[in-house]
């Protein structure tokens, strides 16, 4: 009896796993050799050297990971850390009350405002900052009025900064923070809000000691989609920068180009994905979901 | 409910659509280092002829704003070859491209001179077959034979210049001859510069009478010390386009590519050029064939094309970079000719420098870099 009922529960496996295997497995495939085995890679050079044609050597060593301590470095993750942080905070501070607006507006404004979002990206992010460019020039829009109506005699030193950056940073990531603070205010229960107002709370306390704390995974969420890839935009330093201010994604583009250095570039990749993922995690841990973040 | 959570999901998909178009146009930033008008964009130009005409086709692989579309129709014209042109920003992007791509997507090259180097030893270059290049006699003999590819071997020069330096006389009263200015305190906040760390790294050890391919560490150290009293007067590292912050007033000092500098002569007279006293920054950019051409004929061809004193002529009146090609040169007009910025003097070339590869020593130099863009 067992061993022909064996058989049977096997075939019976395979029929009721058939559907799933074929629906999952190519996007499965797509996900290993697409993310899976280039990480992997990222992981396995990090613990290499070049040689000096600049071929990498695969001898391991954690020389590096040590690298990674020089005080230069050690300030420019700090400096990214303070940029992508000032990016984040200027993001809810515009954000917030902009996804605020949007989600008590009319079906028809809703509508307007996504599109006045959205329709940026439609153009390249690059020639966008090109604008900004222009506009912040010595000879830019905003200097050039302010000289005309005699406000200023010099003109104001708007670009090539940490300024400039963060702009380029909020500008370029702000929709990132206004759609999931968007969604969770849409999903407020009102009744909650009117509760509060009958039991006597002015406008003020309800919306700190209501409103927010229902939104604040929202402002998380977005809070790590507009950080994690401000730690990373190089193109947005370069530009609004003018290149003096670096970040740590500058630095590791340059070690895969001009300082044929992959295996140090590896490894200060390696530093920002845990850096994400330490993010991440705080996130779950605090109650987040994956889902909110766009992750499948 | 059911409603809210459908808005939800579709919200999650407009962002998630949003960050496919940011992670492409990162892309787009990886590939161009910053720019807009280059990347690997490529089938640019294809020219008029095309269709069925039987010459068949030709990938070049070359420096954005460096091949005149009019030239790439003339040789589609008399030739019946299709010409595919992709283009790239610098030295590294094209060696990653061509060592990441299968062999014989493209044909014809424009490495720099330590480029020319890399490549051959790495053998990425195919040997020239002279005999099929009888325009190469219209060279000027200075430009051949260089160290990088003793013989030219693999390559052949295509067009050089020097990085260079250029004020406005409006602003600096002082005449500038050298590096050394560029150092001093008054001029903070005021100089554009490549944003290259050989060409910048490079000035700084010249400036101090060393080899900008120096890799003592005892003059590193000093370099260092130097860079350290540049920074303060860098305002702006840009190595797209260097001009646009001399013209625009951003900048009153800059160190950039002679055509750059003649391009901001010619839109505004108030700008002086300056061949620093202590010896320039050299770059020599080569016609190569890559290893593996699936056109190898037609490249030859169009190499040979290039080197028609006509058609270097036509290169030069829309990039007016260094001609090493003499009879052009003497086609061209007086303007280019007796342009010092265009047309560098021998005594400058004799006096300048190429970039060599340092080998595992780059490290050093990518600190010093680290540490003065910090």
């Amino acid at each position: 009896m067992a061993s022909r009922s064996a058989p049977t529960s096997l075939r019976k496996r395979i029929r009721r796993k058939t559907p799933l295997l074929t629906m999952v497995s190519p996007v499965t495939v797509w996900m290993v050799i697409l993310i899976a085995v280039p990480l992997a890679y990222v992981l396995l050079i990090s613990f290499c050297s070049t040689d000096e044609s600049h071929h990498i050597v695969f001898a391991f060593s954690v020389q590096n990971y040590v690298k990674l301590f020089d005080p230069t470095l050690l300030s420019i993750y700090g400096n990214s850390l303070l940029i992508a942080g000032l990016s984040c905070l200027i993001s809810i501070l515009v954000g917030y009350p902009f996804a605020t607006i949007m989600a008590n507006s009319s079906p028809f404004k809703r509508t307007l405002m996504m599109a006045f979002l959205m329709l940026p990206f439609w153009t390249n992010s690059l020639i966008r900052l090109y604008g900004w460019r222009s506009i912040l020039g010595s000879n830019g829009f905003i200097n050039s009025v302010l000289q005309e109506l005699g406000l200023i005699t010099q003109p104001l030193e708007l670009l090539y900064n940490h300024f400039a950056v963060v702009l380029g940073m909020v500008y370029v990531l702000l929709p990132f923070m206004v759609l999931p603070i968007y969604t969770v205010i849409l999903k407020l229960d009102h009744s909650l809000l009117e509760a509060a107002s009958d039991l006597g709370a002015r406008p003020a306390r309800r919306f700190f000691k209501v409103t927010l704390p229902l939104t604040s995974s929202g402002i998380f969420a977005g809070s790590i989609m507009v950080f994690i890839p401000a730690l990373g935009y190089f193109f947005v330093s370069n530009l609004m920068g003018g290149g003096t201010t670096q970040l740590i994604g500058n630095v590791i583009a340059r070690q895969f180009k001009e300082a044929f250095n992959w295996p140090f570039g590896a490894a200060l990749s390696i530093i920002l994905i845990l850096i994400t993922l330490i993010l991440v995690r705080a996130y779950t841990k605090t109650g987040g979901k994956m889902d909110d973040l766009g992750a499948m | 409910m059911k409603a809210k959570t459908k808005t939800h999901q579709r919200l999650m998909a407009v962002v998630l659509s949003l960050i496919m178009v940011l992670t492409g146009s990162l892309l787009v930033a990886c590939g161009g280092g910053g720019t807009s008008n280059s990347g690997s964009s490529s089938g640019g130009v294809s020219g008029g002829g095309g269709g069925g005409v039987s010459g068949g086709e030709l990938n070049v692989f070359i420096w954005a704003e460096y091949l005149p579309d009019s030239v790439v129709t003339k040789f589609t014209e008399e030739t019946g070859i299709k010409v595919n042109v992709s283009n790239y920003s610098s030295n590294e992007d094209l060696l990653a491209k061509v060592q990441s791509s299968n062999e014989g997507i493209y044909d014809v090259v424009v490495p720099s001179d330590y480029m020319v180097k890399m490549m051959a030893e790495e053998g990425l270059l195919e040997e020239l077959d002279k005999d099929s290049l009888p325009n190469l006699s219209n060279l000027d003999t200075s430009f051949l034979d260089p160290s990088f590819d003793p013989g030219n071997t693999y390559s052949l020069p295509y067009m050089g210049g020097v990085a260079m330096i250029v004020y406005n006389k409006n602003v600096v009263t002082e005449p500038i001859t050298g590096y050394e200015q560029l150092f001093d305190p008054q001029y903070a906040n005021s100089i554009v510069a490549l944003d290259d760390f050989r060409a910048v790294i490079g000035m700084t050890a010249k400036s101090l009478g060393y080899s900008l391919n120096t890799t003592d560490d005892a003059e590193l150290a000093q370099v260092a010390t130097r860079l350290e009293e540049l920074k303060p007067n860098v305002r702006l590292l840009d190595s797209d386009s260097p001009k646009s912050a001399m013209l625009s007033g951003e900048t009153s000092i800059g160190y950039m590519w002679n055509a750059e500098v003649a391009i901001c002569q010619e839109e505004d007279d108030s700008f002086e050029a300056v061949f620093p006293s202590e010896g320039c920054y050299l770059f020599l950019d080569n016609l190569s064939v890559l290893k593996g051409a699936k056109n190898r004929e037609n490249a030859l061809k169009f190499i040979n094309f290039i080197l028609e004193p006509e058609v270097s002529k036509m290169i030069s009146e829309e990039f007016p970079y260094l001609n090493p090609n003499k009879a052009a040169v003497a086609l061209l007009p007086d303007s280019y000719r007796d342009n010092p910025v265009s047309n560098v003097p021998a005594e400058v070339i004799a006096k300048g420098e190429y970039v060599q590869d340092l080998g595992a020593d780059v490290v050093k130099y990518d600190e010093l870099w680290t540490e003065f863009t910090r």
